[in-house]
């Protein structure tokens, strides 16, 4: 028995959300056709797409974020996946657990001081006890590891969580059947365990894709997208065009550009979570 | 193969552990063993947080849990009701999936506008109100309220309850530990928003506890012990929230994540 006398306690949340995201989603294209500054704006039409096309540092940011993808996320999911079974069922467990998490709650901009502490170049801890200077802010590439690094440092401890949260949900009954038939510990991850924790890779990837387009954050506080423009993601350049230089009209453009990205991810990412959530009805 | 693993496992326990034992460490060293760097000068000294306490953090950091806190409350509150909602038939699932993948950081030029015309910009209100309705949640409570059986609402039904009867005095209890979960996971990602207080918020009056410690690196860069010390002052309010409740947060996790 399901009741139409509750269904309009969902109204404040879509009313919120139709104010604060739907609206914004569709009144970006009107901004897109704008030459718009906080002081005023004219009517350009579609000079802001045409320079979408025509945007080296549009394009250089697109593949830095690709690159960025590309390095966080297999690392992200391999060490997700042999932490949470190295840990599974030894003592430690819960204390690694604790520590791989602490990074996701030390407030951001508290970590990127934590790093800058350590890892500065010119007078981080690291250079003064080894001497050795830190390639981060000379070259290029190097800025780009760091903040994938970075990324690491403080997502690997929610991967390990999910991920072991999947293993307490393999059936014992199947990993005790195949011991009996003779199979080894290696064996029966392989083949038992691994196959069971595909999905929940999936989510774990889909998840990390979106984080990639917005790991726009960490470049701010860790190298405002330098040096060169090396490691200006695209959510980064959104940033700088719109709000450093106040190109909002250009930004709007942007803005469009990243949400279809977003929303190609997202698709995928509501196919997952549909199948999950399918699963979680059977169960109950 | 499991040896291998656990190589693995300890060497980025030491990756992860690294920064926060030196941020720590470098928050108690006097003044002096930091600057000339002098490790056998390992002295204790509570100097950095005075310096930090002078500088002001204490009223970042008092509207950063402000704002923090009421806007989970909210996104509680109205993230039970629409949750409800949808478990009862309306169907916007899809609507707040799509929303899932819009992080308002990504919508700031058309938002920037928005507030424009509303006057919103430069307020507190425009750290609050426009993350009231968080899809997140709705989605973690919707899981955890299909989770409940259809017996129990009924019943209550049959009782002669109201549904906001219902949803306070029987739904409400039930997800207590989700809405616990959900509410520690959503309060970490509003306290870590950088770019958004950024650009909406330029009164130095409302500066958030990120852009507080944004602001002090750029001013102070050499002042390694105030910024640990600053740094760890600003994050003491996440570590207790986790550390007091880390159980019942594992264990939704294990919940919501199994098969």
């Amino acid at each position: 028995m399901q009741s139409r006398a509750a269904h309009w306690l969902g109204l404040p949340a879509l009313a919120l959300l139709t104010l604060f995201v739907f609206i914004p989603l569709v009144s970006v294209l009107r901004f897109a056709v704008l030459d718009w500054s906080p002081t005023g704006s004219s009517y350009v039409g579609f000079a802001n797409f045409h320079r979408l096309l025509n945007d080296p540092q549009l394009v250089s940011s697109l593949k830095i974020t690709l690159f960025f993808a590309l390095m966080t996320l297999p690392s992200f999911l391999w060490l997700s996946r042999s932490i949470a079974l190295a840990i599974e069922g030894t003592p430690p467990e819960r204390l690694i657990k604790v520590l791989l998490f602490m990074p996701s709650l030390i407030t951001i901009a508290g970590s990127s001081i934590a790093w800058y502490l350590l890892y500065q170049p010119d007078f981080g801890f690291i250079y003064e006890l080894t001497g050795f200077a830190l390639p981060w802010s000379s070259t290029p590439w190097a800025a780009l590891v760091y903040v994938v690094m970075f990324t690491l440092w403080q997502s690997v401890g929610y991967g390990v969580l999910v991920v072991s949260a999947a293993l307490k949900g393999v059936p014992e009954s199947a990993k005790e059947a195949a011991r009996i038939d003779g199979a080894t510990e290696n064996q029966i991850r392989h083949f038992i365990v691994s196959p069971l924790l595909r999905p929940t890779l999936a989510f774990l990837s889909i998840i990390g894709g979106i984080l990639s387009i917005q790991s726009y954050t960490a470049v701010f506080l860790l190298t405002k997208g330098g040096p060169f423009g090396s490691s200006s993601v695209i959510g980064y350049y959104l940033y700088e065009t719109s709000f450093k230089f106040f190109q909002l009209g250009y930004g709007a453009t942007i803005t469009i550009l990243i949400l279809i990205i977003t929303l190609i991810v997202a698709a995928l990412q509501a196919r997952v979570l549909g199948l999950g959530m399918a699963r979680g009805q059977d169960f109950s | 193969m499991i040896i291998f693993y656990r190589i693995i496992t300890a060497l980025f326990c030491f990756f992860v552990a690294l920064p926060i034992l030196w941020l720590c460490y470098a928050a108690f060293m006097p003044q002096d063993a930091i600057l000339y760097l002098d490790m056998t000068d390992i002295g204790f000294s509570l100097n950095n947080f005075v310096e930090a306490h002078k500088s002001g953090i204490w009223r970042a950091l008092g509207i950063s849990l402000f704002v923090s806190s009421v806007t989970v409350a909210g996104q509680l509150i109205f993230g039970l009701m629409a949750a409800y909602a949808i478990r009862q038939g309306l169907p916007v699932l899809w609507p707040i999936l799509l929303a899932l993948a819009l992080p308002s950081e990504l919508l700031m030029v058309p938002l920037y506008r928005e507030f424009q015309i509303l006057k919103m910009l430069d307020t507190l209100q425009v750290m609050i109100i426009p993350f009231l309705a968080s899809p997140l949640i709705i989605f973690l409570l919707l899981q955890a309220i299909r989770r409940i059986p259809q017996s129990i609402l009924d019943s209550a039904r049959l009782d002669g309850a109201s549904e906001i009867r219902i949803l306070w005095q029987v739904v409400a209890p039930l997800l207590r530990p989700e809405m616990l979960a959900a509410g520690i996971l959503a309060f970490a990602a509003h306290w870590n928003l950088v770019l958004f207080p950024k650009v909406m918020v330029s009164n130095e009056n409302f500066r958030t506890v990120q852009i507080f410690l944004n602001d002090l690196v750029a001013n102070r860069p050499l002042d390694w012990g105030v910024l640990a010390a600053a740094s760890l002052i600003a994050t003491l309010p996440l570590v207790v929230l986790y550390l007091v409740f880390e159980k019942r947060i594992i264990t939704v996790f294990e919940t919501s994540f199994k098969g």
